[in-house]
């Protein structure tokens, strides 16, 4: 028996579509899009509710978060969310950026005194120095202002870095470590600032030890998909290297995503970070084959080919890192990776390759090329994630290849000015994340937030793919700024295709599902400058709505 | 404070020899308790016979050494070696053939309880000057190797001796003052002696076959690459432990009439290994015939007359 039909009447339909543009009221019957058009048209399938909280507003298809972290959903879980950018937390609630020290320790003050237990560690995460203003480390001087009894630990934003206080350095016996990322200051005192996890682990295993190691906590995945629905996500998708073959992990994962209200869908990468084998890699995934529910779908699996680039650990072609013409480090060994990405492709696997710069990219093509010749495949959607260094040559390869790409729009904002003047110089800052580029050459491309690296906010994304402005205001390389339009469509209908979806979501089309953002203004009518501050005022899944705030 | 465990870092890129090198540590490791962390338990082939039990991720041997999976997180893995009761003597960490070494060292002065020993990075003579020119991988071959304490060429008794010398050189120039020891010499010391066939033609797989069931037991390791005569398209990878052997193919094609040398070593205790007697073992299994000969040979895949191992 089919359900009751919901027509959601708005100011304007932006449906994405490649045939019908545009409409007003759409029809939605057991999740399903039943009609797009005017009112009359929807009338067609007989009585409905007519559903008009979203008619002064613009309706989108569901933005897609193309690729981010569940880390996002365990942080907000386990740690206070401390660092300079704005986040809204899972409550929905705006955590103001703290940038600067003082504010950072009012803020730690505030939280510490609401802790009853005394000997409970304050676990804080996401502060970052080099965004704050003025830039100064944070050591144990100024969160010994905080406590000097309870343990403090601050996880920076790049996850490579800790700060601790000075409680946290005796109970942790940091006065026996010799690792070098244990700054000291004149005297040979620890300063608590910790670089690396080699310096680190101590501190986290005395103080934070439930952040390390697989968690099974529910909350995470409500807090990851929560995050993002708050800025319109409806799909996002969890990065790769969870566990999901892991029975308790995965039986938590169905758990928490099954409940009627759960905010968003998931769609996870299987794991091929942490596993291994190659033949373990093709058995998870295989295993994992359909063994999802309406809101967690298993799709392709993740490879990393590389490291950051403003970590200094990127593999780039010559002339390597602006200055000291260093290079950065392979995760996997190239010999591994020519054997390692045929036998995916060869067992029917779509994979999903991390290369941050353009060497990474360059041997991943090469891989695939190998991989290609050896066993022809058509639409296998093989992309690379990241991608910021991709030239036209690079592109064009992978336009004959199949290959496609979601790109790290975001850096251009957060780190544009870092890579300018510390990493690739001005020439290769403004060719970063070359949308333009891409598109006009036919090769599918996203962008994502790859959070918890940089908040998740797909419309911020979007801004950032059409505007491509650093934090301090330069437009970096505004030849490859793409329209609203082509920045909305690779939020939506290319992050489907990229995710095999494209039939299901990534657009407002009859039959599809009724997966909907609902936005105050017009993202393709106002000045593309102010799109990042359109309200997001609820999101729809399933023709559920989920209200925002 | 108690005594630190000496840790020491085994590096080197993808296909060096660091697997073949913890695992002679490991089976010949005498009145010393190591522990060897490794990225894959199945790259390292430990010797079933010595292998008293497994433990999820932890393989103990019968001399007393263990042999644990890094899986995904190494300084994890290290504290918890670092926490046991009886904790080991000595601990090796296999790095991964992508890592840099001295970044992996770090971890060795993350507890209280380990110290630092030194940094061991092995290259394969045969390989090492090629790797460190290529675009991919060369600065990290480099890398690698500027920050060893000490370089171990692996092979060297079956890599020939000018290749060996050249490698040699090569590396005093990119690394001035660096230490370098071959690996047969490297710690298991003099104790071992070693007897090695080596011919430009291919071999005789029946007579090969008959030499190894009937192996002189002196003989405890035996290892070599090899061609046979009954399928001169493929190489032979021979290995010889505990008494067992295999002789399998290689799954790639090489072109019969490239010249690769077959080259069987035979390691035993120095005072029992006679090679006089092997020698002997082996004759019948390496023939003299002329390069004409050779030709028909391959074509025919049939047996030549039988000649002595000149
Ligand atoms: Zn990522």
């Amino acid at each position: 028996m089919p359900g009751p039909v919901t027509v959601f009447a708005a100011k304007k339909i932006i449906t994405m579509d490649a045939s019908v543009g545009e409409a007003t009221h759409v029809a939605v019957r057991d999740g399903i899009i039943l009609e797009v058009g005017d009112l009359d048209d929807c009338a067609a399938w007989g009585p409905c509710t007519l559903d008009e909280r979203f008619a002064d507003s613009i309706l989108i298809p569901g933005l897609i978060e193309s690729h981010a972290h569940l880390l996002d959903g365990l942080l907000w879980a386990k740690a206070h969310y401390v660092g300079p950018i704005d986040r809204p937390d899972p409550s929905g609630r705006l955590q103001k950026g703290l940038t600067d020290n003082d504010a950072l320790i009012a803020r730690l003050k505030e939280i510490e005194a609401t802790m009853s237990d005394p000997t409970k560690p304050l676990v804080g995460w996401g502060v970052d120095p080099s965004l704050n203003d003025p830039i100064a480390p944070i050591t144990r001087h100024e969160l010994d202002q905080v406590s000097k009894t309870r343990p403090i630990f601050l996880l920076h934003a790049s996850c490579h870095v800790g700060s601790v206080n000075s409680a946290t350095l005796e109970m942790a016996n940091y006065a026996a470590i010799r690792v070098p990322g244990v700054l000291r200051d004149a005297s040979g005192a620890p300063t608590g600032e910790l670089r690396e996890m080699a310096a680190m682990l101590i501190a986290v295993k005395a103080v934070a030890a439930d952040m390390i190691g697989g968690s099974t906590d529910a909350a995470q995945f409500y807090n990851f998909a929560r995050v993002a629905q708050a800025r319109g996500a409806t799909t996002i998708v969890d990065g790769g290297g969870s566990t999901y073959f892991d029975p308790a992990f995965l039986a938590s994962a169905l758990a928490a995503t099954e409940a009627e209200d759960f905010p968003a869908r998931i769609v996870a990468h299987n794991n091929g970070i942490t596993v291994p084998g190659v033949d373990d890699m093709i058995k998870f995934a295989k295993g994992l084959d359909g063994k999802g529910n309406d809101k967690l779908a298993f799709q392709g699996i993740k490879i990393i080919l590389d490291g950051s680039n403003q970590g200094f650990t990127g593999r780039l072609r010559p002339p390597a890192y602006l200055g000291s013409g260093e290079n950065g480090l392979w995760n996997r060994a190239p010999d591994e990776l020519r054997t390692l990405v045929p036998a995916l492709h060869k067992a029917g696997l779509q994979i999903v390759a991390h290369c941050n710069a353009d060497q990474a990219a360059e041997l991943f093509i090469e891989a695939v090329a190998l991989a290609q010749a050896a066993h022809p495949r058509f639409d296998h959607r093989h992309f690379i994630v990241h991608g910021q260094m991709l030239d036209e040559s690079l592109l064009r390869r992978m336009a004959s290849l199949g290959i496609h790409a979601t790109l790290f729009s975001n850096h251009l904002y957060y780190w544009g000015e870092f890579h300018r003047a510390h990493t690739f110089g001005a020439f290769r800052a403004a060719a970063l994340n070359p949308a333009a580029t891409a598109l006009r050459l036919g090769v599918m491309v996203s962008a994502h937030s790859d959070t918890p690296v940089s908040p998740v906010d797909p419309l911020f994304t979007l801004w950032c793919a059409a505007n491509r402005v650093t934090a301090t205001g330069r437009v970096l390389g505004p030849q490859e700024r793409v329209s609203a339009y082509d920045a909305l469509r690779m939020m939506t209908f290319n992050a489907a295709y990229l995710l095999h979806r494209d039939h299901e979501i990534g657009s407002i089309r009859v039959g599809k599902r009724a997966d909907f953002t609902i936005l105050a203004r017009d993202p393709l009518t106002v000045d593309p400058m102010t799109i990042r501050d359109i309200p997001v005022q609820a999101t729809v899944v399933g023709g559920r709505v989920f209200p925002v705030g | 404070m108690a005594e630190q465990i000496p840790v020491a870092v085994i590096g080197g890129y993808l296909g060096a020899g660091k697997t073949t090198l913890l695992n002679r540590l490991l089976s010949e490791a005498q009145g010393v308790k190591l522990a060897v962390l490794v990225n894959d338990f199945g790259s390292v082939n430990i010797d079933a016979a010595l292998i008293a039990g497994r433990d999820g991720e932890t393989i103990s041997l019968v001399n007393g050494c263990v042999c644990c999976s890094i899986g995904d997180n190494l300084g994890l893995a290290l504290h918890d070696l670092a926490e046991r009761s009886d904790g080991p003597d000595r601990i090796l960490i296999e790095a991964s053939g992508v890592a840099d070494p001295a970044r992996i060292a770090d971890y060795a002065g993350s507890h209280p309880r380990l110290a630092l020993d030194s940094i061991v990075v092995v290259a394969d003579p045969e390989t090492v000057r090629m790797r460190a020119r290529d675009k991919y991988v060369g600065d990290l071959v480099r890398l690698q190797l500027a920050g060893a304490d000490l370089i171990v060429l692996s092979r060297t008794d079956i890599v020939d001796a000018e290749t060996c010398r050249a490698v040699r050189l090569w590396i005093e120039t990119e690394v001035p003052g660096a230490r370098l020891a071959l690996s047969p010499d490297l710690d298991h010391g003099r104790m071992f002696t070693s007897w090695t066939l080596a011919s430009e033609l291919p071999l005789d797989g029946t007579a090969l076959r008959a030499a190894l069931a009937t192996l002189p037991t002196e003989i405890v390791r035996a290892k070599g690459i090899v061609r046979l005569l009954e399928a001169p398209d493929r190489r032979f990878v021979l290995q010889v432990a505990g008494g067992r052997w295999s002789l399998d193919a290689e799954d790639k094609d090489v072109d019969p009439l490239t010249k690769t040398r077959s080259v069987i070593v035979c390691i035993g205790l120095t005072g029992q290994l006679d090679p006089a007697r092997l020698d002997c073992h082996f004759a019948g299994v390496a023939r003299t015939v002329g390069p004409a000969d050779l030709v028909e040979l391959l074509r025919r895949g049939a047996s030549p007359p039988r000649e002595p191992h000149p």
